[in-house]
């Protein structure tokens, strides 16, 4: 015991706040993320020593994952691919000038996000790693089928969201099955011309920032720049206020919403983006009214962000108790350990005891850190908005570039990924296909296929989907479930329009 | 609010990130590689034995060369691209014998690095290859799996597809050929990636047999026996001689001993004239075709200085790895040898 209280030193507590705002910042600049944070500093693990190391790599970790919502609400890029459904929410709320307000919302779900996750981490680590290995890939695929049921509900008319999300997929299929998940490593998709540049597929991160982010600047552009600041349209200080009276009937919610992001975390492969589609999805669906939800409705921005930031508890489930990231963060976050020689696997927590307690008050101290860093720093971070739009898209439009250039260490491919999505997020919405659903299903499609295709692979037949097991059974119930809900939501809105047109 | 505070946070912020993202610009005084180096490594995982032999090696280097050395775990196409794109030498790869493999195989993406590069010295061997069975499986031995095979029983074996993972995989195969005509059909591979894939694999009873290493699977093999996750060595593809080098503590609470009655001669996978298969997982770096032979020579000699000092080695053995030096040109002819010998092995199967 003595041995911890020794470790938890200033420098201790230093590095972890340095972590958390280097990785806000990492977070926030669209095309770099948590991941890149974590490996940037990994080599630094040797001078520092594990747990000082920990501390840096945990609070980059906690602080990558929250930074992404600051793009997110302010610009409608998702700084993250786990940020995405806060730019549904986020986005309207700081066009009607409710930026900062947005922000704090999520602050706080992120903060309440995290303290959960890391709470079930300290108290059910080995057990639920015992349950997260029941989930085989029919399991996991029932598992990524339930979050695209959002598509459903998502889209303002569902038949074009569902179109809109049968392109995304498609878009994902673009590629290789690669070698690497089992595939046979031929590309497909595609003409031969284009294997050179398209042979892993478009990656998803300059996907994201050309839909969202690019397309949106062209959109904007098309009407013109005006000399007036938007920002004058911005309500900042009381009117814009925040209270946490928000949070009041949202707890359900917030609690619901952390542990989903916990348990999606803690599946191995299942991805991040997969925990606030699913959180957003359950909230929309049961919710008594989810009637403004992507209109700019705060218990979307409540979902979202608690869900994401409670991944960063779930994905290290697995890796302490069986050894298997359960993100791509975690993934480059065993590194710390493998660089010290030291074996992460099934007898990690009983055998290394002390460096189990040091990681939980470096993950306890980075979502506090988080916190006060984000909650305080909110006012100055929303003006963001302030700045003129003739300045300020230039520079998102070169940042993105950078990012989408960084991103796989300097593939120019990469680049032209952002403006062909970019060009072509813009026309989607000129022809009236739905972005949202587009992209869930791009995100989600890639694993979804890997996993049916396993399945059959093991199984052989169709009806193991049905019968693998009572898990399997539970999903299928929360999927229908899911999917009569939106029809029922869909039609009760159509006849909503019709009565209105009618009158 | 003024825009200046505005755009000075945003200057702070950028610079911080150039911070973390770049570093200082260093140039060594003499020799011919020079400004920052950058050693790319064909596995994407950071938690894996290329990334960790890949760090001890270039954390020496880096000091004895006094250049400012990162590895960056960018995975084989982007490696190789990354390589190919600089003939300066301020890229370098390091891999091990997938790469050869890969080509072997057939699998897209994977040239011939005997053509395409310049091979240069070996640096280290991971013994770790390793296949696994539940604890509870009716198999004792890797003896008692062919014989059941023979036997007309399917075993099915998780292995990622196109590598190091699979040659142990068409070792037993071909054995099997050899010892049941006929009966190899019964063994079935189960294609799959991660590490993790494969150990689920086992959990969920779709595979008899799995490969692993010592790294990843050692705790597994500790657990008590009615635990769904509980494993048990059958084989380890390394050469005796090989493992017989590592610490005599081995890794986690499996000794050296024990680990080496997994290894042959105790396990014999026959390649037909009295010959035996192992198979020693080989890390070494990969140069572009157009480097200068200076540097090719400038960083060997580094390397045969820092073995020779004996620190790197005891680095290496404490991560179960066995110290392997060889310059250059002994290298490329030794694994040119090796690839030959593994693509006998490989061919007889296709036919």
């Amino acid at each position: 015991m003595m041995d911890i209280l020794s470790q938890l030193d200033f420098t201790f507590f230093l590095l972890a706040s340095i972590g958390t705002l280097i990785g806000i910042i990492f977070g926030a600049i669209p095309g770099m993320t948590a991941t890149m944070a974590v490996a940037v500093c990994l080599p630094l693990t040797y001078a520092l020593g594990l747990e000082h190391g920990l501390s840096l790599l945990l609070g980059l970790y906690v602080g990558g994952i929250s930074g992404g919502m600051v793009p997110a609400v302010l610009l409608n890029i998702p700084g993250t691919p786990s940020s995405i459904t806060t730019t549904f929410d986020g986005y309207p709320m700081a066009q009607k000038g409710e930026g900062e307000r947005a922000l704090r919302v999520c602050v706080v779900a992120s903060l309440v996000g995290g303290l959960i996750s890391a709470a079930v981490l300290f108290l059910f680590a080995p057990l639920l790693a015992e349950f997260s290995i029941k989930f085989s890939y029919v399991e996991k695929f029932l598992i990524i089928l339930l979050a695209l049921t959002v598509i459903a509900s998502m889209s303002n008319n569902m038949l074009v969201g569902i179109f809109s999300g049968a392109i995304g997929v498609w878009l994902s299929l673009i590629g290789t099955y690669s070698l690497s998940d089992g595939g046979n490593g031929n590309t497909r998709l595609m003409f031969d011309f284009m294997e050179p540049y398209l042979f892993e597929g478009f990656s998803l991160l300059p996907v994201l920032i050309g839909i969202f982010g690019i397309s949106t600047i062209l959109l904007e552009a098309e009407s013109g720049v005006k000399s007036s600041l938007t920002g004058q349209k911005i309500k900042i200080g009381k009117e814009g206020g925040f209270s946490l009276s928000i949070f009041k009937g949202r707890l359900t919610n917030l609690v619901r919403s952390s542990f989903i992001g916990t348990f999606v975390g803690m599946l191995p492969g299942v991805g991040g983006s997969a925990a606030s589609v699913l959180a957003y999805t359950q909230e929309k669906n049961l919710s008594r009214d989810s009637s403004e939800m992507g209109k700019g409705a705060p218990q979307g921005l409540i979902a979202s962000e608690s869900a994401n930031n409670a991944l960063t508890g779930g994905a290290l489930i697995p890796l302490l108790s069986l050894g298997i990231p359960g993100d791509s963060t975690t993934a480059v976050l065993i590194g710390a350990f493998t660089l010290q020689g030291i074996q992460v696997g099934p007898l990690f927590i009983p055998e290394n005891t002390d460096t189990w307690y040091i990681m939980m008050v470096a993950l306890v101290a980075a979502n506090i850190v988080m916190f006060l860093l984000m909650f305080y720093a909110i006012k100055y971070i929303a003006r963001v908005v302030l700045v003129p739009k003739y300045l300020l898209y230039p520079l998102i439009v070169m940042m993105c570039v950078v990012g989408a250039y960084a991103i796989n260490y300097g593939i120019m491919f990469d680049v032209w990924t952002l403006m062909i999505f970019g060009v072509l997020g813009y026309l989607v919405q000129k022809v009236g296909l739905e972005v949202a659903p587009l992209i869930i299903g791009f995100i989600l499609g890639s694993s979804a296929e890997v996993y049916f295709v396993k399945s059959l692979e093991s199984f052989g037949t169709l009806s193991i989907f049905f019968t693998k097991s009572p898990i399997a059974v539970v999903l299928w119930g929360l999927i229908a479930a899911s999917v009569i809900f939106s029809i029922v939501m869909g039609l009760k809105s159509r006849t909503r329009r019709q009565l209105e047109m009618s009158q | 609010m003024s825009n200046a505070r505005l755009v000075k946070g945003i200057g702070v912020s950028a610079m911080m990130a150039a911070m973390a993202l770049g570093s200082s610009y260093a140039m060594a005084v003499d020799g011919p590689l020079r400004g920052n180096v950058r050693v790319v490594i064909g596995s994407s995982s950071t938690g894996g034995d290329t990334y960790q032999n890949a760090s001890i090696v270039v954390d020496e280097l880096s000091e004895k060369l006094d250049l400012n050395m990162k590895v960056d775990a960018v995975g084989v196409s982007a490696a190789y691209n990354a390589l190919q794109r600089d003939p300066r030498g301020n890229t370098l790869m390091i891999f091990h014998d997938q790469s050869y493999l890969g080509h072997l195989y057939g699998v897209q993406g994977y040239e011939d690095p005997f053509e395409n590069y310049i091979i240069g010295p070996t640096i280290a061997i991971n013994p770790g290859n390793a296949y696994l069975v539940p604890k509870d499986s009716p198999y004792q031995t890797l003896d008692d799996i062919i014989a059941a095979v023979g036997e007309g029983e399917t075993v099915r074996v998780a292995i990622q597809p196109g590598g190091v993972s699979e040659i142990g995989y068409t070792a037993l195969k071909n054995a099997i050929r050899i010892l049941h005509p006929g009966a190899e059909e019964n063994l079935v591979a189960v294609n799959t990636g991660s590490q993790s894939d494969k150990n689920q694999l086992l959990f969920d009873d779709q595979a008899d047999l799995i490969n692993g290493s010592v790294q990843a699977n050692e705790q597994y093999t500790r657990l008590p026996e009615d635990d769904q996750k509980a494993m048990r060595f059958v084989w380890l593809t390394a050469r005796h001689d090989t493992l017989a080098q590592a610490n005599e503590e081995g890794l986690g609470q499996t000794d050296r001993e024990t680990l080496l009655q997994f290894a042959e001669p105790n396990v014999q996978v026959t390649m037909g004239d009295d010959q035996n298969f192992a198979f020693d997982k080989e890390f070494f770096f990969l140069y572009n075709k157009d480097m200068d032979p200076a540097i090719v020579e400038q960083i060997d000699t580094a390397l045969e200085e820092i073995y020779a000092e004996g620190e790197i080695q005891e680095t290496q053995k404490r991560s179960f790895f066995i110290p392997d030096f060889m310059a250059s040109s002994e290298s490329q002819e030794y694994l040119r040898d090796k690839a030959e010998r593994y693509e006998g092995i490989i061919e007889s199967l296709q036919e």
